[in-house]
């Protein structure tokens, strides 16, 4: 959807619907209810006295007093009490090739019913999905899904995932986790592709609910996450840490932004770092940058700035690294790291095909590590 | 050219009733006295047509987020906005406004659409909104409602004065926060430097012209929210043409009252207005007390 479109549907007036937008559409009439904002009891904060409040969600830890809202705009204090303002108020809902995430491990050639509210706890300032992240719930137009239709919408479109996405899953914490646990006891996945700024405990709670999470980690220094993140890196780390050793499977997806973050030796660090604490086989994908939001004064990030970069973590022992948004580049494709044979084929979103039997290169036998079935 | 860093304070004595009503006539009173004061003028029409310019489309930002108790309410600014209306200056309209109806209607006004009288309405007012166009400067990147940015062309900010736990204090300048689509995203690091980089993009120090600061009850401790433990009747309106001045002017009141009542300063609870410095240093105004030159008249 070009930029000018998305963004007066999304936050003009209306939702946010791509591809497949007419059947849902149609479906969706029903449940439409713009411009209410839900007030369901938040978790994940405490009390404090004096009607103040403290979120406990992410690592902001945002200190409230009546009637101010977090960083992310969508959660509440209403006297003494926090609400969550974009409980089932979806802004954004799409069929998407699982693919577009990206996974590229985990289903393969499925679709899953991507879906979003308004808000986000950091400020990107090369975020592609602005004018529904960086703004209030009541600034865009919602539709009322509820995790039961949710999960009816994924099975009635064929999707075996529902995929929390476009904004910052983190900060529609409850609806994710109610949805998600309707769904799987449908039969459907959950995944969730996020920034991973969210504290320890949350996280733990929703590892147990979802089966996979794809974390955009935006950089890799400190100084970085603080200018242009408006967050902290640390914690991100640490929230790979937790995701790496739990049973939910992990993609990772880099950003490459020319002249911010594509330092080699940073890119090296980096690698290293995964490679320690996420293991060898997780996916890596360094994406291309094309100018956003605040950032337009920038470039797109030449291709061989993305090939030097998979270079970089290939030498350093990751297994699987691709290039994303570069549609057609040989690096969309999976290769057995063990007779070098393509056994996923991939063009742009779509897989073309898909050599694998049981999670094994049909040519060598080599187990690829991923969530096939 | 009138100093810039004049600061008046217009203490007006019985301006809120013994029930807790603000008495409009009172109000008026004030704000004559302030305004003349303000451009050392012999009365308000003078002053007036001293402070401003013919044919303006006013604008009056007032903030409405936390309800009756704590807010700009109509009594304070409607007086302000007939002032406008009955002057010399023939303004071609005065808008009093902020970000939503609902807040406004919280806060006790009767939303005006029509042609007589101020129009009072939020940005979310159907026609209204934020601007499509992301206005980028420096740290910024907001949507500017348009209320302002179509509307106005000469902006007064009628902004309740309190103490804030982020920010320190909220006065005229951080009113702007409710000028944009994504205020949530200016509370880090104290509001600063946000407070002064929003105060400086054109859509908005382009319109300002005047601060005055509602002082009637300061809620010195524990804001933005209203307790009424610590909040003080003061029953004083301080005016400006210098935005930082007239903040940096109501961050000492704030002191003043948190001292008086044992509580420790804002700088040893860690929150100092530090945006107030930063702004004086990117030339919005005077910060520093020494540079405020305080004139104290009651009514």
């Amino acid at each position: 959807m070009k930029r000018r479109t998305f963004f007066q549907t999304a936050a003009g007036a209306g939702l946010a619907l791509g591809t497949n937008a007419a059947p849902l559409l149609t479906h969706l009439d029903a449940f439409s209810d713009p411009g209410r904002l839900s007030h369901v009891e938040a978790r994940h904060y405490v009390k404090l006295p004096d009607r103040e409040i403290e979120c406990r969600l992410c690592p902001r830890n945002c200190r409230l007093g009546d009637k101010e809202r977090g960083y992310c705009g969508v959660r509440e204090n209403v006297g003494g009490v926090y609400h969550t303002l974009v409980y089932a108020k979806v802004c954004a809902l799409n069929n998407d090739p699982i693919e577009k995430k990206p996974f590229f491990h985990f289903l393969p050639g499925t679709s899953a019913l991507s879906l979003a509210t308004a808000g986000c706890n950091v400020n990107c300032k090369f975020c592609q999905n602005w004018e529904i992240s960086q703004v209030r719930p009541e600034q865009v137009r919602n539709i009322d899904l509820p995790p039961r239709d949710a999960a009816d919408l994924a099975l009635r479109h064929r999707s075996p995932s529902i995929a929390y996405t476009y904004s910052e899953p983190v900060v529609f914490f409850e609806y994710m986790m109610d949805t998600a646990a309707v769904s799987r006891s449908r039969g459907l996945r959950n995944v969730v592709v996020t920034g991973g700024y969210i504290n320890p405990e949350p996280l733990a709670e929703l590892l147990r609910a979802v089966d996979a999470v794809k974390v955009d980690l935006k950089g890799f220094n400190e100084k970085f996450y603080a200018e242009y993140v408006r967050g902290r890196l640390g914690p991100v780390l640490e929230a790979i840490k937790l995701i790496a050793r739990s049973r939910t499977w992990l993609e990772i997806v880099y950003l490459v932004i020319p002249g911010l973050n594509d330092d080699r030796d940073e890119i090296r660090r980096m690698s290293r770092w995964l490679v320690r604490e996420a293991g060898p086989d997780v996916p890596l994908h360094f994406s291309r940058f094309h100018p956003m939001y605040l950032m337009k004064n920038l470039p797109s990030t030449p291709l061989s700035t993305l090939e030097s970069a998979r270079s970089v973590a290939l030498s350093e022992g990751l297994r699987y690294v691709y290039i994303g948004n570069v549609p057609g580049h040989e690096a969309e494709n999976t290769v057995c790291p063990s007779c070098g044979r393509v056994v996923i084929r991939r063009v742009g979103f779509q897989v073309k095909d898909n050599e694998l039997q049981s999670g094994r290169c049909r040519f060598c036998r080599h187990p690829i590590p991923g969530v096939w079935t | 050219m009138m100093p810039p860093s004049r600061v008046v304070s217009v203490k007006a004595g019985n301006i809120i009733g013994r029930d807790g009503a603000v008495d409009p006539k009172r109000v008026r009173l004030a704000l004559e006295a302030g305004l003349a004061a303000l451009a050392e003028a012999p009365g308000i029409r003078e002053a007036l047509d001293r402070l401003f310019k013919r044919d303006e489309r006013f604008g009056i930002k007032i903030n409405t987020i936390a309800g009756p108790a704590l807010s700009t309410l109509p009594e304070t600014s409607l007086p302000l906005a007939r002032l406008l209306l009955e002057s010399r200056l023939a303004p071609k309209s005065v808008v009093i406004w902020d970000r939503t109806n609902r807040e406004l209607r919280d806060a006790g006004y009767t939303l005006n659409l029509g042609s007589s009288g101020p129009s009072v309405l939020g940005t979310d007012t159907e026609g209204f909104g934020y601007e499509r166009e992301l206005v980028s400067h420096k740290n910024i990147g907001s949507l500017f409602s348009t209320i302002l940015s179509r509307r106005v062309t000469s902006s007064i900010s009628l902004a309740i004065l309190k103490d804030h736990g982020l920010a320190g204090v909220t006065g005229g300048m951080k009113n702007y926060f409710g000028a944009v689509h994504n205020p949530n995203k200016y509370h880090d690091t104290g509001c600063d430097p946000f407070v002064a980089e929003l105060f400086e993009t054109d859509e908005i120090r382009s319109r300002h012209r005047l601060t005055i600061l509602d002082a009637l009850v300061v809620q010195f401790h524990r804001g933005p929210s209203h307790h009424p433990r610590w909040a003080k009747k003061l029953e004083t309106f301080l005016f400006s043409l210098d935005p930082v001045a007239a903040d940096s002017a109501g961050w000492s009141v704030i002191e003043r009252l948190r001292a008086r009542a044992g509580l420790p300063s804002l700088e040893e609870e860690g929150r100092e207005p530090t945006y107030l410095r930063t702004a004086e240093k990117m030339g919005l105004g005077v910060a520093r007390s020494d540079g405020i030159r305080l004139v104290e008249i009651e009514v």
